[in-house]
């Protein structure tokens, strides 16, 4: 590298003088580094703008108390917070942050919790069929495009229209799933619905997770699928040569060939999950199935802006918690 | 809101979900012009300088945030206005607003927050006038106003409607239309239980008690035993209709309150006594959860009829509750007037419409105004927007004079179906003589006499919600009544206590 630097350096006539040579010579002469940095600095700018402002400005209201005539109040330190986690807020949010007890109906009505439990949970599922997918495209079969087409098309709803399609399918005496008394579908009978399902709060976390898994499986197929597609094809001739069964093949060659692939679809994954609110918002309202995302908005919405700054802040912080698992996991995978 | 709040009640008028959808589909265009002018707000600003470009006597027009009903009509308001004494170079612009009524709030807040001029007319929801009042954001009309008008306003309407848009005396809003919810009903199919005419015909002002009332929906069901209908339907999803409206309804009408007697409703907040778990507020819920499911929960329903309500209520609001009433699968339902004017097209005579029943009459009751025949107050108001130009207020005012006409109140009903918040007219001659609403205005006139405001302050967006949660929970069968309200009592207490 440094032979190369001093060749561009030295070679070639230069022509005129001025600031311009002089800002180039200067970018020419600098490190391998400091000329990365010297790239990397529009983007951090812009970053800086649009993400790490907003953060410490959110932080900033979260330090203030609410004031229900508009606009912020005194400031507070960090009393919201402890507000906020120690249930004293409890009656102005649509439901508690925190779970009051371990039982099944707290667990499902606190913030926190319910928000967990769908990432965890609708994550895994993603995964496991995204994966499943994903090896299906792989494969050179007839009618591969359309078969594309129709793992993509759920992708392609918005949200919107995907919420209202699972609202009416749950709808009793309308939808599919839910019968008229009298008249209860098998899903009732012998599944898990109440006859009211969208009103209940254990069903309709399920349905929300049910719905978000037939949404965003196929961007978790996607990014499988290009990580399969990455993998160097001559390494299953060898392994068939080698008379490696199928199994082997998978387990040797392509599960840790596409396990960086799988951690970032992940890590992207869980990141929407933990915002999760629009689908909520459109099929079982806030009240229902209470995200984190849901305690923000709605307090904002009622002037709570300190209240919603600091559920706003503490959520970033537990996403940033849990996604630092994968990173630390990612980054292991990249030096082993 | 979600809390729906958060999601807020679903506009008295108001399109649900579904409806909205069909809507998207039958008429692309209608609903991209409600999308875009519904970001008026911000965009507001580029039209309103084309009515302001030329001299004094050039036309102004005058921007009024209201929705996609008055939009769709906005050349037959301006017609109503020009004919009640509105100067011709005055021009009334409607920008259609978000169907859901929080979605409304929601924009006026970002547009009164940031100060912008436009719309100059702001429609709000009687149900969240006062936090705005309170925000000193909208414009104090008993100032702006000729004393005439205000002393019309404050003498001759509706009380209930004017108590949602005055604070410390000084009126805010101009009610524009009342909305008051009655019981409908199919005529035909309870004719079938030996009822007749002249029992139609005294309900229609006199209505009944929920006992009498549970065991004529029985019988009507039993007589009409060949199809699978719903007895008596109504909106209990946890959303901002049922604590505004249907469970005010239910307790108010055993003498119940949620802060003691109407002089508490509008405050003081955390001065106020909580009366969540009297008596007649944990009875009205064992009631609606015995019309539901049956069981005589609290032991005192042994008269009424249980059974009588689907369990799909906890999850109805307006719009999901009046389609299958519409659809004829209902026999009993309560809604808002708009569903009159809906179902009577289909029904014709044999559409019955009556007060909502009741369970203890008003000297029963602890106190004043409460008990008896209970409607929920909705309807909007027409506020000023103080950061609009003078030569807008001024034209502003012009509309405001015009449009509280007798005659411009009346044209409003014929139009739209929008009730006049007078109650001298509701029942006038004239109203009767309307085309589709004309023969129910008597059953509206006494709704509209036993209306019960909402208790509005800027902490009530918190508490319905924290109410609609507990009530809602409780028909579900998650808790019983009396858990329930005194769950709710400790939420409220928590809430006064925060401000």
């Amino acid at each position: 590298m440094a032979t190369e630097q001093s060749q561009r350096t030295g070679g070639g006539p230069r022509t005129g003088g001025g600031t311009l040579s002089g800002v180039t010579r200067w970018m020419e002469n600098l490190s391998e580094t400091g000329f990365a940095y010297l790239l990397l600095t529009p983007a951090l700018l812009l970053l800086g703008t649009i993400a790490l402002w907003p953060l410490l400005s959110t932080f900033r209201l979260s330090l203030f108390a609410d004031s229900l005539t508009g606009g912020l109040g005194n400031f507070a330190g960090i009393q919201n917070y402890v507000a906020v986690l120690t249930g004293q807020r409890n009656a102005l949010l649509p439901a508690p942050f925190l779970p009051s007890s371990l039982t099944v109906d707290a667990l499902f009505g606190s913030a926190l919790t319910v928000t967990l439990i769908f990432t965890v949970v609708s994550v895994f599922f993603e995964t496991i069929i995204g994966f499943g997918q994903a090896l299906v495209l792989n494969q050179d079969f007839r009618g591969r495009r359309w078969v594309r087409v129709a793992i993509i098309i759920p992708w392609a709803v918005p949200i919107v229209i995907q919420g209202m399609l699972f609202y009416l399918l749950f709808q009793p005496g309308i939808g599919l799933f839910i019968g008229r008394e009298g008249n209860p579908t098998i899903l009732q009978t012998l599944g898990p619905f109440s006859a009211t399902p969208l009103a209940n709060t254990v069903d309709a976390t399920l349905i929300i997770i049910v719905a978000d898994i037939w949404k965003t499986t196929a961007f978790m197929a996607l990014l499988i699928l290009a990580g399969l597609q990455s993998i160097d094809r001559t390494l299953y001739d060898v392994a068939r040569v080698a008379g490696a069964s199928k199994w082997q093949t998978f387990k040797r060659i392509t599960f840790p060939l596409v396990l960086p692939s799988v951690l970032v679809a992940m890590l992207f994954r869980t990141i929407q999950a933990m915002r999760i609110y629009g689908v909520i918002e459109t099929v079982a309202g806030c009240t229902t199935v209470p995200s984190l995302s849901c305690l923000v908005i709605s307090s904002f919405n009622n002037t709570l802006v300190g209240t919603s700054a600091t559920i706003a802040f503490i959520t970033a912080g537990i996403i940033a918690l849990v996604v630092s698992v994968y990173i630390f996991k990612y980054a292991r995978e990249e030096m082993g | 809101m979600a809390p729906d709040d958060n999601t807020g009640h679903s506009r008295s008028r108001g399109v649900s979900r579904r409806q909205f959808v069909k809507a998207t589909g039958a008429s692309g265009v209608a609903l991209s012009v409600a999308g875009c002018t519904g970001n008026g707000g911000d965009g507001g600003d580029t039209t309103t300088t084309t009515g302001e470009g030329g001299g004094s006597n050039a036309g102004i027009t005058v921007q009024f945030g209201a929705d996609s009903n008055f939009k769709k009509v906005q050349p037959e308001i301006n017609q109503i206005l020009h004919d009640n004494g509105l100067a011709e170079n005055i021009k009334l612009e409607v920008l259609a607003g978000s169907f859901t009524t929080g979605d409304r709030q929601t924009k006026y807040k970002q547009i009164l927050n940031a100060k912008q001029s436009s719309p100059t007319i702001l429609m709000m929801d009687n149900g969240w006038t006062i936090p705005f009042i309170a925000r000193n954001q909208i414009a104090n009309l008993s100032k702006e106003m000729p004393g005439s008008l205000v002393d019309k306003v404050m003498n001759d309407y509706f009380q209930a409607s004017v108590s949602t848009a005055t604070m410390d005396g000084d009126l805010y809003g101009i009610p524009l239309f009342a909305d008051f919810p009655t019981m409908l009903y199919r005529k035909d199919l309870v004719r079938e239980a030996g009822y007749s005419d002249s029992d139609f015909k005294s309900w229609q002002t006199d209505s009944m008690t929920w006992q009498k009332f549970s065991n004529v929906v029985k019988e009507s069901l039993e007589a009409n035993s060949d199809k699978d209908y719903q007895g008596y339907n109504f909106q209990a999803a946890a959303y901002g209709g049922l604590s505004c409206c249907d469970f005010v309804e239910w307790m108010s009408s055993w003498g119940g309150a949620y802060f003691g007697g109407f002089d508490n409703l509008f405050g003081p907040i955390g001065d106020r006594e909580i009366t969540v778990t009297e008596q007649p507020v944990v009875d009205s819920i064992n009631m609606v959860k015995h019309f539901i499911n049956g069981g005589n929960p609290g032991g005192k329903f042994g008269d009424y009829a249980g059974n009588i309500s689907p369990n799909a209520v906890v999850q109805y609001k307006e719009e999901s509750s009046r389609k299958p009433f519409q659809s004829g699968n209902v026999m009993f339902h309560r809604n808002w007037p708009y569903a009159i004017n809906a179902a009577a097209p289909k029904y014709g005579d044999d559409l019955g419409v009556m007060p909502l029943p009741y369970a203890v009459s008003e000297s029963e009751s602890k106190y004043d105004n409460i008990g008896g025949i209970s409607s929920a107050l909705g309807g909007w108001h027409l506020t000023l927007n103080p950061n609009a130009s003078d030569k807008k207020l001024d034209a502003a005012k012009q509309i405001f004079q015009a449009i509280t006409t007798e005659e411009a109140q009346l044209s409003l009903f014929e139009l739209g179906g929008w009730i006049p918040p007078v109650p001298d007219m509701v029942a006038s001659d004239e109203a009767k003589n309307l085309d589709t609403i004309g023969p129910y205005v008597d059953s509206l006139k006494v709704a509209g006499e036993n209306a019960v405001p909402r208790p509005v302050t800027v902490v009530w967006p918190q508490q319905s919600s924290q109410i609609s949660k507990e009530v809602n929970g409780s028909l579900q069968g998650n808790k019983g009544a009396k858990k329930a309200m005194s769950d709710l009592e400790k939420s409220l207490e928590q809430i006064e206590s925060s401000v």
